[in-house]
């Protein structure tokens, strides 16, 4: 804790990093040894960043103790993270105190900051007094070593680092689509650095998407206006991304229930009933094909013996809600879709760095596991770009764990590394104001 | 779904004498001085104002709803830490650890800070110039914000040559032939970062109507609810809408 005095850099960098991608949904973390080769997805612990409380069970769960949690019903969640950007400190500390510091946090995270380097991801044009907060925080309350704080995105321009090579080049041109759960940016980077001017953000993310099912749901069939848990698990279990404009509407026509006097039938490949949880006998629903008699048996009589189940038919709900990404007006939000962001955003690049990109393209977060995703996004985009540009769009492996990972690689390359941490003396003696400038690549040695 | 739009009929011959017109117009002369039906009045001619405008009141609610699905924390809930958790160290940690502000204010003080000028914003290189007459709200933005991105940055294309296809692949490959120049690659990477309402994507002024779904089924809205202006597909989820949703906005 005591200032050492120097504002040299000491030669003994403390030989792990505590790398953390710490998102609204879920923080990524793991402990990265210097120099260490081979890191994989495997290293990377994912753990919910929030704090949950049942009112039912009057019980209180901090992150990872989520995982013993039987009773989702009408749990509570209180994030730190807001729009992306670490709001409040108070639950964010028990948090972090909790998955890394505590001697009961887990075996291959718990790291004394003092002697650890921390590698801290942030989201683009995080506003520059919580950014000072953050500072002041990792420095003034958790005391670590080092510290290092970056858009997180960036750091997948170094997925292709060769460990053995001295010299370690990030990858020159590179468009990221950040698809999370706050909202969706594209971040177009050029040898690892974010061009901030045409970085470009739509509103939807995997929040809206969830929150937008259980407004759908709450009106059409019962109030889940607590359910959020629930519906998000129904969501990652049932949504998928029409493949077209044209498919949608049909989509939309074949699970329409017809007029008074024109009944049609439902298309049963789309229309699923998801039966429920109950808490009591099972905590995770599923989702089955349609049955109609059983529908209208939910209306008044339950089947006389067995156990009682509550379905929820979900139509148009399945596609009608991802299709937000592709065509957020919607619901009257006042922005195109994903494909003419993606346009905005290269349309402010020069010609060979506009080529560059397109043929880098890389999608991270965890709506691009929304099942046909991919398809539209590459479909529409390919008939906005004009024909002789080379387009190359790829998920990543893991898209949740991907830029935890580019962070990883970046942790283990010591020379990287020392370049952009910051020492807890040089801190003490310059204070926040520069340590902003630095991090926001002002020269300011 | 298709924009459809109505042209004028121009085939007016200008004729003689006397010819039958279908009378479809709003003639103000026909309507009663005292209305009994004033609602249905008022609808008549509210409903002039073209089919995709709204009123202050819907957008409002529209952005209202907007809000909500984007919320991350209830502000009606309180959750507390379980457990005892270390002091703060400092007195600036206490200060950060027991604020108690939300991000809608924290985005509010640095729109503030971005308006006064950007003595608090760090400096670089380039200073910004169209990129704060982008867009800060999600208001619908007019045709001269509409322009993407900010100006200063768009280099002048090179003029485009004809390219042949091996060249052209040798160009993506490479990712850089012809590279842009250092002066440019500088500009660019030295831009200061966008203020987080400057970050989002615009609308542009050209852009297909809004689609239209019903209100309560979810299939498409042909209808407009009299009463409150909300779409539904027909009169089965007429019913259910005016027992529930409707007058929303009244």
């Amino acid at each position: 804790m005591a200032p050492k005095g120097s504002r040299k850099f000491s030669s003994s960098l403390p030989t792990q990093t505590l790398v953390l991608d710490n998102g609204a949904y879920t923080l990524k973390v793991g402990v990265v040894p210097a120099g260490s080769a081979d890191l994989t997805y495997n290293d990377c612990s994912v753990a919910p960043n929030c704090i949950a409380r049942s009112n039912r069970d009057k019980r209180t769960y901090v992150s990872s103790e989520l995982s013993n949690c039987n009773d989702f019903g009408e749990l509570a969640f209180r994030r730190p993270v807001e729009k992306g950007f670490i709001v409040n400190w108070e639950a964010q500390k028990a948090i972090w105190e909790h998955e890394f510091f505590d001697a009961k946090a887990g075996e291959g995270l718990r790291c004394d900051p003092r002697e650890s380097n921390l590698l801290l991801t942030e989201k683009p044009n995080c506003p520059s007094l919580l950014q000072k907060n953050c500072d002041e925080i990792i420095f003034e309350q958790f005391e670590f070593a080092r510290y290092y704080r970056c858009v997180g995105p960036t750091l997948n321009a170094y997925h292709q680092l060769n460990p053995n090579s001295l010299s370690a080049l990030p990858q020159e041109c590179l468009l990221i689509i950040d698809t999370s759960y706050s909202d969706t940016t594209i971040l177009p980077l050029y040898s690892g650095q974010l061009i901030q001017s045409a970085l470009r953000r739509l509103t939807v993310g995997g929040k809206l998407l969830t929150n937008y099912l259980k407004e759908l749901s709450s009106l059409r069939h019962y109030n889940m206006m607590e359910e959020t848990h629930l519906l998000n698990e129904i969501k990652e279990a049932v949504s998928f991304v029409a493949p077209s404009t044209q498919q949608f509407s049909q989509d939309l026509e074949r699970t329409w229930k017809g007029r008074v006097g024109d009944r049609r039938n439902v298309d049963p490949t789309i229309v699923l009933d998801y039966v429920l949880p109950d808490y009591e006998h099972f905590s995770h629903g599923y989702a089955r094909p349609h049955d109609p008699t059983k529908s209208r048996m939910r209306r008044g009589l339950q089947p006389p013996q067995g156990p009682r189940e509550d379905l929820l038919p979900l139509g148009n709900e399945r596609f009608a809600v991802p299709e937000l990404l592709f065509h957020p007006t919607d619901i009257g939000i006042q922005e195109p879709g994903l494909p003419e962001t993606i346009m905005q955003s290269v349309a402010v690049l020069p010609e060979a760095l506009k080529v560059g990109m397109l043929a880098n393209v890389v999608i991270v977060g965890g709506n691009s596991l929304i099942p046909g995703f991919m398809e539209r996004l590459e479909s529409e985009l390919r008939a906005l770009v004009p024909a002789e540009y080379d387009l190359n769009i790829s998920r990543a492996e893991d898209p949740i764990k991907h830029t935890w990972l580019g962070a990883a690689k970046f942790a283990s390359q010591t020379e990287l590394l020392k370049e952009a941490l910051v020492e807890k003396a040089e801190y003490d003696e310059r204070g926040s104001g520069w340590l902003a400038r630095k991090f926001a690549g002002g020269d300011m040695k | 779904m298709p924009h459809v739009e109505v042209l004028p009929n121009s085939a007016t011959a200008a004729a003689p004498g006397w010819t039958y017109v279908v009378d479809t117009g709003y003639d103000p002369s026909r309507v009663a001085i005292n209305p009994k039906d004033r609602k249905r009045a008022a609808a008549r001619t509210a409903g002039r104002c073209g089919d995709n405008e709204l009123t202050a009141r819907q957008q409002a609610a529209i952005a209202r709803r907007i809000g909500e699905l984007d919320r991350d924390n209830d502000p009606k809930q309180q959750i507390g830490i379980p457990g005892k958790s270390a002091p703060a160290k400092t007195a600036n940690a206490r200060r950060i650890l027991q604020s108690a502000r939300q991000i809608k204010h924290w985005l509010d003080e640095e729109e503030a800070l971005v308006q006064q000028g950007p003595a608090p914003r760090i400096a670089a290189a380039a200073p910004r110039t169209a990129a704060s007459t982008r867009k800060l709200s999600t208001v619908p933005p007019t045709p001269l914000e509409a322009t993407p991105g900010p100006m200063s940055v768009v280099l002048t294309p090179r003029p485009s040559t004809a390219r042949e296809e091996g060249d052209l692949l040798l160009l993506t490959e490479n990712s850089m032939a012809p590279p842009p120049s250092k002066a440019e690659l500088h500009v660019l990477l030295s831009a200061l970062p966008l203020s987080y309402a400057e970050s989002f994507a615009t609308l542009p002024a050209d852009h297909p109507p809004q689609r239209q779904f019903c209100d309560n089924c979810g299939y498409w809205g042909k209808i407009k609810c009299l009463k409150c202006g909300a779409r539904i597909c027909g009169l089965e989820c007429k019913e259910a809408h005016e027992s529930t949703r409707c007058l929303k906005w009244a």
